[in-house]
């Protein structure tokens, strides 16, 4: 099997009696290694909870999720954070930077996490800096940060485990649309070089055709838009 | 570690001004801690450090022991009990004198006791007194700052007798009296004891387990038998002392505890989008958790060292008469109540981080 990730009929449904409200009804959809999937539909459709739920963030109401061939929806809390931890890489949508990391430390941090702070770790944060343009920046503080740049460090922090997939959450939404195409440009070379998959939502139209794959979400369910 | 000192170098004037008030509360801490211990042993060192487990006192007497009156027959009494070597009697007045040639009244503390007992003060200058002289006495040596030299007379203001310092003792005082040792010979002259009648003192020091003495208390009617902690919550203001500062120094735990607390708490707070993301990438709580402790644990620390610093400091140049006693336990026990009370003015940032759910870093549509 080379599905990087699998949704199996997957439901999530929010509050509970009256308020009840059924935001993914069933969905399904199989990722392969290499492929970049963009995710679009209108506000309040499902986007982030689907993302939340591939992510290991949220747990789904039914339904099966594999990634990387574990099944991950019936694993415990600890075993979701271990699963993130080695496995995904998040992108959020605005600048989710520790605040008081310089540049390189944001990366070395997931190997401090991971157990794993040597040598090594080390070359591959300034190897993945480096292939981002981001060498000279390696001492900044976020703050000090242009958004593009901001968004650049987070995609290096993300492949900084090298994990299977990378999930972003309108990672563009704050850049200009020049700005915000390099950035998306760069998720999708990570993606193809390395044979990793990634998963991105959007709402510009403009970024689509970078990438291999798109679904569409409404009203629950889920719609692959065929490619021109 | 990782992320607290870096959280550190990044945010300095937060965190400094933290750790300038937990150093002015370890400093508070430590000072009126010293100072309590100065004013216990200025009030009571007789006491404290005598070659004694109990004393038996008269049980009316409420656990004073100069209110209290045992007669010779009472001291065969606990003897049948307790080994004579093991009990000796004690005679406390507490009087003023004015030395000789001149009319200023000075305050002191008379205890009698057998000189070669184990009541027997150690004499750091001069000599010891004997069983036998009639007007020989040794002084703590505080009272040279009144001007007594050895040799020198001093005249009791209630008998009217007059003794001749042969000795000076250290650190010797009872409610924040210097203490005059004498033998019992004198004692009985001090009081206008007649020689064929019964020797009168306080109490009885007893050197003994705490089987005997309870059995002391059973057997022999009309006595009590206290310890030396007892005893000295019996000295006139000792406890009222001892407790207004043990109030003090427990309330500065406390507001030290609440400055931790409330400051991490508001840090945390305002974290909360931080650390959710902190645990989206892979952070477990344990990890974030133990971040939090460092940094509670390394401010306390810092503060201490500098405080202790400070505190010794301050001591150096205090004067001597000052009742000032910092002794190295003391600092270990307070810096050790110290962490135990960051450490728990933290747990109510950890819960908050323990709550924080990984997803509050996706942005929601909310
Ligand atoms: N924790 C929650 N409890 C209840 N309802 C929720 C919760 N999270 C999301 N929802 C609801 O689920 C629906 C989908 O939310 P979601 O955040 O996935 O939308 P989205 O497609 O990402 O929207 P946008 O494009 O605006 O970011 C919304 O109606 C939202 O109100
Ligand atoms: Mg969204």
């Amino acid at each position: 099997m080379n599905h990087k990730l699998v949704l199996d009929h997957v439901s999530k449904v929010f509050g509970d009696g009256d308020s009840q409200i059924k935001v993914l009804n069933e969905v399904s959809l199989q990722i392969n290694a290499g492929e970049f999937v963009a995710v679009v539909g209108p506000s309040g459709s499902g986007k982030s909870t689907f993302l939340s739920i591939a992510g290991a963030l949220l747990s789904p109401s039914s339904g099966r999720i594999i990634l990387d061939d574990i099944e991950i929806n019936q694993l415990s809390g600890k075993k979701l954070n271990q699963i993130r931890l080695n496995k995904i890489g998040f992108v959020f949508q605005s600048s989710n930077l520790i605040p008081y990391l310089t540049v390189r430390d944001q990366l070395l941090l997931i190997s401090e996490l991971a157990g794993s702070r040597h040598k090594k770790a080390e070359q591959r944060a300034d190897d993945l800096l480096e292939r981002l343009g981001l060498s000279h920046r390696k001492n900044n503080y976020p703050e000090s940060l242009s958004g593009g740049e901001r968004q650049r460090v987070a995609i290096a922090r993300a492949c900084m485990n090298d994990p299977e997939i990378i999930l972003a959450d309108e990672p563009t939404a704050s850049l200009d649309s020049e700005r915000g195409r390099s950035v998306v440009q760069m998720l999708a070379d990570e993606v193809k070089l390395r044979e990793k998959a990634a998963i991105m939502v959007t709402h510009d139209k403009r970024m689509l055709d970078l990438c291999d794959r798109v679904v569409y979400i409404e009203d629950g369910r889920l719609t692959e838009v065929p490619k021109n | 570690m990782f992320l607290a000192l870096r959280e550190f170098k990044h945010a300095k004037l937060r965190y400094f001004l933290v750790g300038l008030i937990m150093v002015l509360i370890a400093f508070l801490v430590l000072f009126v801690s010293g100072l309590a211990k100065g004013l216990s042993s200025d009030n009571a060192s007789a006491i404290q450090k005598m070659n004694a487990d109990y004393f038996v006192i008269q049980k009316e007497a409420d656990n004073r022991l100069n209110r209290s009156l045992l007669s010779e027959d009472k001291l065969r009494d606990i003897e049948k009990f307790a080994a004579s070597q093991s009990t000796a009697p004690l005679g406390i007045q507490m009087t003023t004198f004015t030395k000789k040639g001149s009319s200023k009244q000075i305050d002191a503390t008379f205890f009698a006791a057998n000189v070669n007992g184990v009541l027997a003060p150690d004499v750091v200058e001069g000599r010891m007194i004997n069983n036998h002289t009639t007007n020989e006495v040794v002084a703590d040596h505080s009272l040279k700052e009144d001007g007594l030299k050895l040799g020198g007379h001093i005249k009791d203001q209630f008998s009217g007798k007059t003794f001749k310092i042969v000795g000076f003792t250290k650190g010797e005082s009872f409610s924040h009296a210097p203490v005059i040792h004498m033998n019992f010979k004198e004692w009985a002259a001090v009081h206008n004891l007649p020689a064929d009648k019964q020797m009168l003192f306080n109490v009885a020091a007893l050197k003994t387990s705490k089987d005997k003495a309870q059995l002391i208390e059973k057997k022999v009617p009309g006595v009590a038998v206290i310890d030396k902690s007892q005893a000295l919550k019996g000295i006139p203001g000792y406890q009222e002392e001892q407790g207004s500062l043990m109030m003090m120094i427990a309330f500065l735990f406390v507001i030290a505890a609440f400055v931790l607390a409330v400051f991490f708490y508001v840090m945390t707070i305002q974290k909360i989008n931080q650390f959710g993301v902190l645990k989206a990438i892979g952070a477990k709580t344990g990890y974030l958790a133990r971040h939090i402790i460092s940094q509670v644990l390394l401010i306390t620390v810092i503060s201490l060292v500098i405080s202790i610093a400070l505190t010794y400091g301050v001591a150096f140049v205090l004067p001597n008469s000052m009742p000032f006693d910092l002794t190295p336990p003391l600092v270990l026990g307070c810096s050790g109540m110290f962490l135990v009370v960051s450490v728990i003015g933290s747990l109510l940032s950890l819960y908050r981080v323990a709550k924080i759910d990984a997803i509050e870093a996706i942005g929601r549509a909310a």
